[in-house]
């Protein structure tokens, strides 16, 4: 393993272990090293006390099932066979196949559309209510022809009429009676220690312009049961969304939290520099935006969105499953202006910005990953994926069908560019709907697409190589620094902050190509910048004359849908230290974890349907993870 | 032959079996006078979902105008039937093929489970509510990259100081993000750290003593086991609320396909065979 180590020795030479406890990150609930010297006495047992997370969570905060109006047109499986195949179970998808996951998740948010909240299983029962209804009965008629074009075209009607002002249906009985009869379905599923079933449901505002959000209640049933679903038709408005969490949380003393996704999507609106209705951003709202939104969902099945090639053109890794031709549905086509306020790294950078004339970051976010998956079967896995909606449910033909019809046809989207992706990591202290709402709400959490890499990242100070040589990296970890999603406190006489980094595969994926940290920074007129640093990577290589280091290799065999760990490595780790810090600049610094190539979902497909796809469908990928940001503010 | 044909009796016959078969068509044609009794119950029902819509009562012209507009729906709601309206339409069949899925559902959920019966199905299913046997142990991370090129001849080297000095332990081996220790946990959780071969590996091994190297995902490991605990089957009242959710999902299917199986008893299905090539692809 080759260690990138940037450390000078006077920074190695620490004569001042404790000044990072003493000053101490502000982020809420954060673990400092004085809370880590306070609870861990020295012990002969080095376990002994040991109060940090110590095992990341993984799971899946997005998943829709039969209830969501959408979902509904065409699964069957309702959200009670979601929990028990997220836990391991096998259960049957809507296309009557045995499903099954390698690994069961850690915990699962059933988020389902909060428009017209559980309209479809009773629409599908013939609810007189709805039946009288001139549109339930439109709609009733043709999802139950039988007829498959028919179904998909009704359902591509239903989704556009989650845009609507006015719900085609209406009955706030009929979503009382669903969102009453999920939380209670998500308390008995939820087993506080070994599953997490977390109340949530997705926000679905607006249209085409995905501005979506889902949104998270720390609490039980008893207290989601004292609010309905807030949803599009309530108000279009992510600042109303905000209203309703705070008056949520006013009135009933418990914890809400809201996840974006999909920015990729939004054609320029989500990550933007003003106001739902185009006024300059106040302070005010940013800070309402960042107390209610610490997290993103920055990949999923729909696009990855950490960064663009646009955007990042002296990246070689921007961009990664790029979904950048239009608008969520498909409209409206997108243009090079847009794609600054959809990606993720963009929109830290425009945070930095914001910060400096509002006083607030409002995008000063954590990242998540999640599937987003429309089948109620959470899989993110390349040999084990079930698609965005169950009309692209495994069978030979599904690479080639249209996952999201648009007006024009050259906005189609493909069943083959869906991405096998991806998974919420948290590192929580215990396996509870607290514990991991606490750790989202103080940004430990990372994303990746897909694959159960274990990612450590630490900034501090006084981080030295010898950290990187621990059997307990974690520790030096939380005593010197600050774990992802924190703030490195003042530097101390100008120092330079150091970051201990790690990653350990998957047991059952790819070995580790590379760490990367990006960093992001505000220089003193006000310019936002980003540079990728390679800080670890495997196999001994040599940075080229260019400074970039060779590619990892592929042992992939596409045909045979394997690939072999003879290159890469199992583990990565180092010290790493900013060489080009100015302590006057605000900057944010994350970890990027590669993959080697593997098979992409798409290899499996062919090799088990036996066919042939066109030569623009991808067949390897190289699984990756982000981890949230460490800032800096000067 | 021709004789036949110009037989009498013949034509006798054959005028007499015209007249039954008129007699009977007309016989069937002619309407038993069947009736439509519109109740009070029924009369009430059609004002309140009136009174519903429109968030007012009726009048009593609009009353009429409902029953009228029900009898009729009546009446041509039995001619359909009658004349078999309903037997081709996907519409119908759906409804109707739901309406029974949700009988038997909600037969399912009538009544809920007692003891007896959980328990019952708890002895039935045991390996569903065991905890699972679980094992602590500790371990020593030898990293193949750093030992090449024989690793397991590093990692067995280790074995005779990590057995004579217990602190040891802290300090060998290579680092790694992997737990040194593991409090106790079972099979599946230590393959979600370690692989699924490291974990059947370790669950056979006995407590005591530094043991291996056992191979996982990520390298070689020294382990020893520290503790072992046999799995073992929880009382029905500490885990009440798990057996009724486990229960009442079995118990719905098995309703379900109960019911769907006497149906099926009462028909005899034949289905012709399906061709080699299987349906046509989509």
């Amino acid at each position: 393993m080759k260690y990138a180590f940037m450390l000078t020795t006077a920074l190695a030479t620490c004569l001042c272990a404790h000044l990072a406890a003493a000053q101490g990150p502000e982020n809420e609930e954060g673990i400092t090293a004085a809370n880590v010297a306070a609870v861990i006495k020295p012990e002969y047992s080095p376990y002994a006390g040991r109060s940090y997370p110590t095992r990341p969570l993984f799971g899946d905060t997005h998943l829709h099932t039969a209830v969501s109006v959408d979902a509904g047109t065409l699964n069957r499986v309702g959200q009670e066979d979601a929990y028990r195949f997220a836990r391991g179970e096998e259960v049957l998808s809507t296309g009557g196949l045995r499903a099954k996951l390698a690994r069961p998740l850690d915990f699962l948010v059933i988020s389902d559309h909060a428009e017209m909240y559980g309209l479809m299983p009773q629409l599908l029962a013939g609810d007189p209510e709805i039946l009288s209804t001139e549109r339930g009965r439109e709609w009733y008629a043709a999802l139950t022809s039988g007829n498959f074009d028919t179904i998909f075209a009704t359902a591509m009607e239903i989704v556009g009429s989650l845009s609507g002002d006015e719900p085609p249906i209406k009955s706030e009985k009929a979503v009382r009676n669903a969102w009453q009869a999920y939380t209670a379905l998500a308390d008995r599923y939820n087993d506080p220690g070994q599953f997490t079933a977390m109340i949530g449901f997705e926000w679905t505002a607006i249209g085409g312009y995905n501005l979506h959000r889902n949104v998270l209640f720390r609490g039980d049933a008893s207290v989601a049961n004292q609010t309905l679903p807030f949803s599009q038709f309530d108000s279009k408005n992510p600042e109303d969304l905000w209203s309703y969490m705070a008056e949520f949380e006013k009135r009933t003393g418990s914890d809400v939290l809201a996840i974006p996704h999909n920015g990729n999507l939004s054609n320029g609106r989500m990550f933007t520099v003003e106001s739902f209705d185009g006024k300059p951003l106040t302070a005010e709202l940013a800070a309402k935006r960042i107390q209610y939104e610490p997290l993103i969902e920055v990949t999923q099945i729909k696009g990855d969105g950490e960064s663009h090639p646009f955007l990042s053109p002296n990246d070689e890794f921007a961009g990664y499953e790029t979904w950048d031709r239009a608008n969520l549905n498909g409209t409206e086509i997108k243009t090079e202006d847009m794609l600054k306020y959809e990606y993720a790294r963009e929109a830290l950078k425009t945070g930095l910005k914001l910060e400096a004339s509002l006083g607030v970051n409002p995008y000063k976010f954590g990242f998540v990953g999640s599937t987003d998956s429309h089948t109620s079967l959470s899989t993110a896995e390349e040999d084990n994926f079930f698609g965005k909606h169950s009309g692209v449910e495994p069978e030979p033909h599904r690479w080639e069908h249209v996952v999201i019809q648009a007006p024009k046809p050259e906005f189609n989207v493909y069943g083959w560019q869906q991405a096998a992706s991806g998974l919420a990591v948290v590192w929580a202290t215990e396996n509870t709907r607290e514990a991991i709402f606490d750790a989202m709400k103080r940004k430990e959490t990372y994303a990746t697409t897909g694959t159960r890499m274990t990612v450590r990242f630490f900034g501090g100070y006084d981080f030295a190589t010898e950290d990187a040589e621990t059997r307990m990296p974690a520790t030096a970890g939380y005593q010197k620094g600050v774990p992802m999603g924190g703030d490195l406190p003042k530097s101390p006489a100008g120092k330079a902050p150091t970051f201990l980094v790690a990653a350990m595969k998957d047991p059952i994926s790819g070995n580790l190509d590379r760490i990367q940290i990006v960093k992001g920074w505000r220089d003193t007129s006000g310019e936002t910048y980003e540079k990728v640093y390679d800080v670890a990577w495997s196999d001994g290589r040599v940075p080229g004359p260019d400074g970039k280091l060779p590619p990892v290799g592929n042992t992939v065999d596409v045909a045979r849908a394997t690939w072999k760990n003879t290159i890469g490595d199992p583990e990565l780790i180092t010290v790493w230290s900013d060489p080009e810090f100015d302590p006057r600049e605000a900057a944010f610094y994350y970890a990027k974890v590669i993959e080697i190539p593997t098979p992409r979902w798409t290899a499996y497909d062919a090799l088990r349907f036996n066919i042939k796809m066109t030569d623009d469908v991808p067949m390897t990928t190289q699984e990756r993870a982000y981890t949230s940001p460490i800032w800096y503010t000067p | 032959m021709q004789r036949f044909v110009r037989e009498p009796l013949l034509h006798f016959l054959l005028l007499a079996l015209f007249v039954f078969a008129a007699y009977s068509l007309v016989s069937r044609r002619q309407p038993s006078m069947a009736t439509i009794d519109v109740t009070q119950a029924k009369i009430e029902q059609l004002a309140g979902l009136f009174a519903k819509t429109w968030q007012r009562p009726p009048t009593a012209q609009q009353l009429k105008g409902l029953i009228d507009d029900y009898v009729k729906e009546e009446i041509y709601v039995r001619e359909a039937l009658r004349l078999g309206l309903d037997t081709n339409d996907e519409v119908i069949r759906k409804r109707l093929r739901m309406k029974m899925e949700f009988v038997s559902d909600a037969e399912a959920e009538a009544t809920p489970p007692t003891d007896a019966q959980l328990q019952a199905y708890m002895d039935a299913h045991p390996e569903a509510f065991r905890e699972p046997p679980t094992i602590a142990f500790e371990q020593v991370y030898i990293n193949p990259d750093k030992h090449s090129p024989d690793a397991t001849a590093a990692a067995t080297a280790l074995l005779e100081p990590l057995r004579k000095d217990a602190s040891y332990a802290a300090t060998a081996g290579d680092p790694s993000l992997l737990p040194p220790a593991l409090p106790l946990t079972d099979q599946q959780g230590i393959a979600q750290v370690f692989g699924d071969d490291f974990a059947v590996a370790i669950m056979r091994l006995a407590p005591g003593t530094w043991e291996g190297p056992i191979p996982s995902a990520v390298g070689l490991h020294l382990v020893k086991v520290t503790e072992r605990a046999p799995g073992s089957l929880p009382a029905l009242a500490d885990i009440r609320p798990v057996v009724e959710r486990e229960w009442m999902n079995d118990h719905r299917n098995a309703v379900e396909q109960q019911r769907f199986d006497d149906l099926l008893t009462r028909y005899k299905v034949t289905v012709e065979p399906v061709s080699a090539g299987g349906g046509p692809s989509p």
